[in-house]
């Protein structure tokens, strides 16, 4: 399993466009921190709440498009029909699937840890020194726990689209799908389920539930509260990739 | 030695494989003909289990595809020249799939060397030539040293030069004792590397057996004579009960064509009778005559006359 980690690494790293997807998902946030470090009007205003909820906005963003390299990274495969050396060479098509999994996995927590606290870092420290209240009493617990809950929404998204595309094969749909699916799949689900009479079925809704908690105290009205809404939505994933690798397994490659 | 026993697979209603059997031998190169359509690309990808047939079993030298440790050490398979990440490098591609199957990262540039992609292996694949990535395709094919090699439509894209590489090669792997299975089109080298045939049809054998033999069974051979005297020639053949026709337009200017009696007794009658030869030839039909021959009747796709 070592030897197929490995080459799944190796055939993640030696692609151009997925290094171009990364440094635009790392430079982004970092970006967007440096300008409101420099440019906004009021900073005294700004405490590390609204600097945790911004770096969670934009982190956001780039765990879309971490989601998107991964959903690609397998999509590929079958586009360019090298899915059809990597099952030969591999005939255990689940272990294929579980290496990307946990190359994604890994830096995908790398990246949005690094991406996360320099983001954070940048931002505080432009804005403490034109005397925003960041560094005081309470930042780093409650700092520590955004980020713990962005990577872990990240995680389990990039699972989200590894699922996805296992299951639909075809890298622009399952991005789009990944994209939309909190936007308005999940919401025109939670309103029909509403409208048969279903009053809470928004707080079901796996992937919203999950993204609500990032960095919001655990359980605020409404949500199902951290852990809780990720551990939920990572189960609701995992069952998702069950029924990719099952589908796979049976199908012509 | 693969054995391919009672092979079948459906797509939807249609039948691409039914009830396929045949096996390849170790030390042989196997030539597996069939016209466009008649399941030879099925089959292999069945063989490397990447579709699931719905009835038979492949083996080789007793064992499942799905059960062998590291295939890429027992069975080389090139089934598309084009399976290639267009934005990774050829050597990026030999590395991941040595690295997946425990093999040493020296082995690349060893099989790099083999197919002269060398000075080339740093550039991505979308610049290749199709020749280049069906030299990449093999280098693959090599990385693990295999005991079997399955190939389908090697030669595609591959210049003359290319070509007779391709050929001598899969020639000198065979003669290390490996079973080598070849698809092509190019009847010609078939002809040219192929000790057995396997010709499928419709999914179905047609036929299994030593190229030559196929060829001498489907196939007519005549003598070609040419002589200032002909007419008494012929005469004197037609007596003895040959099936004569004009080699060309004119008996006198293109001679004949003699079916039913060997050089020998051609040439043996003509010095009986007196009658001086200026060409007594044999002519054999090629393979792709007798291929044609074979598969008349299943021909899925057929051209319109072009007349």
């Amino acid at each position: 399993m070592r030897a197929i980690i490995a080459s799944e690494w190796l055939k993640a790293r030696t692609v151009r466009s997925h290094w171009v997807l990364l440094i635009i998902a790392v430079a982004f946030p970092l970006v967007i921190s440096t300008l409101v470090g420099i440019f906004n009007p009021e900073p005294k205003f700004m405490s590390y709440r609204e600097l945790g909820s911004m770096t969670t906005g934009t982190g956001v963003v780039s765990l879309l498009l971490l989601t998107s390299l991964w959903v690609i990274n397998l999509t590929s495969e079958f586009t360019h029909g090298t899915i059809r050396v990597t099952y030969a060479a591999v005939p255990a098509r689940w272990k294929i699937i579980v290496s990307k999994a946990v190359v994604g996995t890994a830096v995908t927590l790398v990246v949005m840890t690094v991406l996360f606290w320099t983001t954070f870092g940048v931002g505080a420290l432009l804005l403490d020194r034109r005397g925003a209240p960041i560094i005081v009493d309470g930042w780093l617990s409650h700092t520590m726990g955004v980020w713990v809950g962005l990577v872990a929404l990240a995680v389990i998204v990039s699972w989200f689209g590894l699922s996805l595309g296992v299951i639909i094969k075809n890298s622009p749909v399952a991005i789009v799908i990944v994209l939309l699916w909190p936007l308005i799949i999940e919401n025109l689900i939670a309103l029909a389920l509403t409208l048969s009479g279903i009053e809470t079925a928004h707080k079901w809704m796996p992937y919203q539930a999950a993204i609500q908690t990032v960095d919001n105290n655990p359980g605020l009205d409404g949500t199902l509260g951290r852990p809780w809404a990720h551990l939920y939505f990572a189960a609701f994933v995992l069952v998702i990739l069950a029924v990719g690798v099952g589908v796979d397994r049976r199908r012509d490659a | 030695m693969i054995s391919v026993e009672g092979l079948t697979k459906r797509f939807g209603t249609k039948l691409a494989i039914d009830d396929l059997s045949f096996e390849v031998q170790p030390g042989r190169v196997t030539g597996f003909l069939g016209p466009n359509g008649s399941g030879k690309s099925t089959t292999m990808r069945c063989m490397v289990d990447l579709d699931r047939p719905q009835a038979g079993i492949v083996r080789f030298s007793g064992r499942r595809y799905q059960d062998i440790v590291d295939p890429v050490t027992s069975i080389g398979a090139l089934l598309d020249a084009s399976y290639v990440h267009p934005g990774r490098s050829a050597r990026h591609h030999l590395e991941w799939l040595a690295i997946s199957n425990h093999l040493d990262r020296t082995r690349v540039s060893e099989v790099l060397e083999l197919v002269g992609l060398t000075e080339v292996a740093h550039r991505r694949v979308k610049t290749y030539s199709l020749g280049m990535k069906q030299r990449l395709g093999l280098a693959a094919t090599m990385l693990g040293d295999p005991e079997v090699i399955i190939l389908d439509e090697p030669a595609n894209g591959l210049d003359p030069e290319g070509i007779r590489w391709m050929r001598d090669m899969l020639k000198y792997l065979a003669g290390q004792g490996r079973a080598v299975l070849v698809s092509s089109h190019q009847l010609s080298e078939i002809a040219l590397m192929a000790e057995d045939l396997v010709v499928i049809g419709r999914g179905r054998l047609i036929a299994q057996e030593p190229a030559r033999d196929f060829i001498a069974r489907h196939t007519t051979t005549r003598v070609r004579v040419r002589s200032p005297q002909i007419n008494d020639l012929v005469e004197n053949l037609r007596e003895q009960g040959a099936d004569i026709r004009p080699a060309g337009e004119t008996l006198a200017t293109d001679g004949a064509l003699v079916t039913g009696f060997n050089m020998a007794a051609v040439g043996e009658l003509a010095h009986q009778q007196g009658v001086v030869l200026h060409e007594l030839s044999e002519v054999t039909d090629s393979l792709e005559d007798a291929f044609l021959a074979v598969t008349k009747d299943d021909q899925e796709y057929r051209s319109g006359s072009s007349s």
